[in-house]
C-alpha cells in the first residue's frame, strides 16, 4: 500500500503534468471556442472536449514511458508501479470526470454560455443526467490512459520496432472490420447488431478499460529498463 | 551467514550471444568491491539484473537472502544508480524528494551536503543539466539512500578528476559512518583501487577473478633490465607477459617478491615495478581463477 502510495506521489512531484496542464489546455480551447462562437453566432457544437481525453492519453504514455525507468531505479517493484500509476489514473479521471459532469451542468444552465456553445455537452454520448455523464467521462478518461500506458510499455519491452508493429497491427484490424462491415452492407449497425444505448456503450468502454487494464499488467511484468 | 549478495549461475542471452555467462559469486557483509572490467565485459547486464531492472535467461539471484524480483521489501533495500540512468523530465529537487519517499533510510542532510559539494542546481530541469551534472544527481541518490545494498555503475560520467576526487572521498567517508555492501563498476580502475575491499574482474560476461584487492597488490611485477639479466630472473617463474626492444627486455612475472628476490634484481641491475590494479586486471582475461593462485603460490 505505501508503495503504491508512493508511486501516485511520485507522478505527482510536480503537479503540473496531472493535474494542471489538461484543464488548462482545456480552457484555452474553451476559450478560443468561446471568442469563435461569440464573433460567427451559435449554436456551435464543439469537439474542444476531446483535448482532456487526448490529455490523458499522453498523460498515460508519460507514465509507463518516461517516468517508468527513474521509478523502477527507486525500487519500485513492477507490480507496485503499475497498480500505484492506475490508482492515480482511476482517482484523477474520478475527480476529472465530476469537473466535466459539473461544467456540462453549468453550460445547460447558462444555455451555452449564453451563446448556445456547446463544448461539455456532445451529442448521444454526453447528452445525459449529470451523474451518467460523470460516469462515461471517469470510464472514458480511464480507458484513455490505460490505452496510452500500453504505448509507453510496449516502447519500453519492444522498442520502436515493437511501437511500429502495434500501431500497424491496429490499423490491420480496424481495416478488416471495415471490410467485413462494408461487404455486410451493415453500416447503419456498424457491425453491430444492435445500436447500444450511451449506457451501453459506456459499457462496452469499460470492459475495454477492463481488458487493457489486464494486458497492460501481463504485458509490464516483463519490462525491463 | 547469508550472504547480502548471491549470484549462482547466472546467464544472460541477447540474440544468440551470451552478455553473461554463469556467472557466481557471493558478496558477504559491509565492504566495497569493484566490479571491474572493459566496456561491454558485462558489468551493467550483472547489475540491472542483481536490481531486477533486467532478466536473467538462466541462474538465480539473491539479495538479503531472497529473491528481489518483485519483491518490494528486498528492494528498497536496494539502489542501483546506472551511468545511462534515464529520469523523468522534472526539477532536480523533485527528482530527490520523488526518492526521499522510496527509501526508509534516506538522509536529507547527506544530500544536502552532496548537493552542494557538486554544485547542482536544484530549480533546474534534469533535461537541461550537463552529463556531469546528471551523473551528480544519481550520486546524491544512490548515497543519501542509505540503502543496504547499493550499486554505482560507472558512477563518473562527464564528471572532471576534483568531482571524481569528490565522489570516492565522500562515499568513503559515509561507507566508513554507516557500513554497507557496495559494488562499484568502472573502468578507472586505478582511481578507485584505494578504496576497494574485494575486486571482481568480468570479460566476455564471465568473471574471470575474484580476489581481495590487497592479494593482488604486489601480485605481478614489471622486470626490466637486459635481456640476459631479466631472463636469468625470470626463470622458473610464471611470466604473463615480454617485451623486448634491442638488448632491453620488460617481463610480467607473478607471484609476490620476497627480500632475496630483491637482493637478486639489484645484483642484476634490474628494475622492479609492483603492476597497479588497472595492469594486473588488464593481464587477467585469458587466465582463470585457478591459474592466478597457483601463479601466486609458485
Amino acid at each position: 500500500m505505501t508503495a503504491w502510495i508512493n508511486v501516485g506521489r511520485y507522478h505527482l512531484v510536480d503537479p503540473i503534468a496531472y493535474l494542471v496542464a489538461p484543464w488548462a489546455i482545456l480552457a484555452f480551447v474553451f476559450l478560443i471556442n468561446l471568442v469563435i462562437t461569440e464573433a460567427e453566432g451559435g449554436p456551435n457544437p464543439t469537439k474542444a472536449l476531446a483535448v482532456i481525453y487526448l490529455c490523458f492519453f499522453g498523460l498515460g504514455i508519460l507514465s509507463a514511458g518516461g517516468s517508468l525507468p527513474f521509478g523502477l531505479a527507486l525500487g519500485a517493484s513492477r507490480r507496485s508501479y503499475y497498480t500505484g500509476t492506475l490508482l492515480l489514473a482511476v482517482a484523477l479521471a474520478a475527480a476529472d470526470g465530476l469537473g466535466l459532469a459539473l461544467l456540462q451542468v453549468a453550460e445547460r444552465g447558462t444555455h451555452g454560455w449564453g451563446l448556445a456553445l456547446h463544448v461539455f455537452q456532445v451529442s448521444y454520448i454526453l447528452a445525459g443526467p449529470w451523474y451518467l455523464t460523470w460516469l462515461t467521462s471517469f470510464v472514458g478518461l480511464t480507458l484513455l490512459f490505460v490505452y496510452g500506458m500500453w504505448y509507453g510499455i510496449i516502447y519500453r519491452r519492444w522498442n520502436r520496432f515493437g511501437l511500429v508493429a502495434f500501431i500497424v497491427g491496429q490499423v490491420a484490424v480496424i481495416r478488416v472490420w471495415i471490410v467485413i462491415v462494408d461487404r455486410g452492407h451493415n453500416w447503419g449497425g456498424a457491425g453491430f447488431s444492435f445500436t447500444p444505448s450511451p449506457m451501453g456503450l459506456t459499457a462496452v468502454l469499460a470492459a475495454l478499460a477492463v481488458v487493457l487494464l489486464i494486458g497492460g499488467f501481463a504485458l509490464m511484468r516483463r519490462v525491463s529498463v | 551467514m547469508t550472504p547480502t549478495i548471491s549470484v549462482s549461475g547466472l546467464t544472460r542471452r541477447y540474440r544468440g550471444q551470451r552478455a553473461l555467462d554463469d556467472v557466481t559469486f557471493d558478496i558477504d557483509g559491509p565492504s566495497i568491491t569493484g566490479l571491474l572490467g572493459r566496456n561491454g565485459a558485462g558489468k551493467t547486464t550483472l547489475m540491472r539484473i542483481i536490481a531486477t531492472q533486467e532478466f536473467a535467461s538462466a541462474g538465480s539471484v539473491r539479495v538479503l537472502g531472497s529473491s528481489p524480483v518483485e519483491n518490494g521489501a528486498v528492494l528498497r533495500r536496494m539502489v542501483l544508480v546506472r551511468e545511462d540512468q534515464t529520469f523523468p523530465r522534472l526539477r532536480v529537487r523533485h527528482l530527490l524528494r520523488a526518492a526521499s519517499w522510496f527509501y526508509p533510510n534516506w538522509s536529507g542532510g547527506l544530500a544536502e551536503g552532496l548537493v552542494a559539494d557538486f554544485n547542482l542546481p536544484l530549480n533546474r530541469n534534469v533535461g537541461g543539466l550537463s552529463r556531469g551534472m546528471r551523473t551528480a544527481l544519481g550520486i546524491v541518490i544512490g548515497l543519501a539512500a542509505r540503502a543496504e545494498v547499493t550499486m554505482f555503475d560507472e558512477p563518473y560520467a562527464g564528471l572532471d578528476a576534483v568531482a571524481r576526487q569528490l565522489f570516492y572521498d565522500r562515499m568513503l567517508a559515509d561507507f566508513t559512518d554507516h557500513p554497507r555492501t557496495m559494488l562499484v563498476s568502472t573502468h578507472l580502475i586505478d582511481e578507485a583501487a584505494d578504496l576497494l575491499e574485494r575486486v571482481l574482474v568480468i570479460d566476455q560476461g564471465r568473471i574471470v577473478l575474484d580476489a581481495a584487492a590487497d592479494d593482488l597488490r604486489g601480485a605481478a611485477t614489471t622486470v626490466s633490465g637486459t635481456v640476459d639479466a631479466v631472463e636469468e630472473f625470470a626463470a622458473g617463474r610464471a611470466v604473463w607477459d615480454r617485451r623486448s626492444i634491442g638488448s632491453q627486455e620488460s617481463v610480467v612475472v607473478s607471484g609476490v617478491l620476497d627480500d632475496d628476490d630483491r637482493a637478486r634484481a639489484r645484483q642484476l641491475r634490474l628494475s622492479l615495478t609492483p603492476l597497479s590494479l588497472q595492469q594486473l586486471v588488464s593481464q587477467v582475461p585469458g587466465r582463470s581463477n585457478q591459474d592466478l593462485k597457483e601463479d601466486q603460490s609458485a
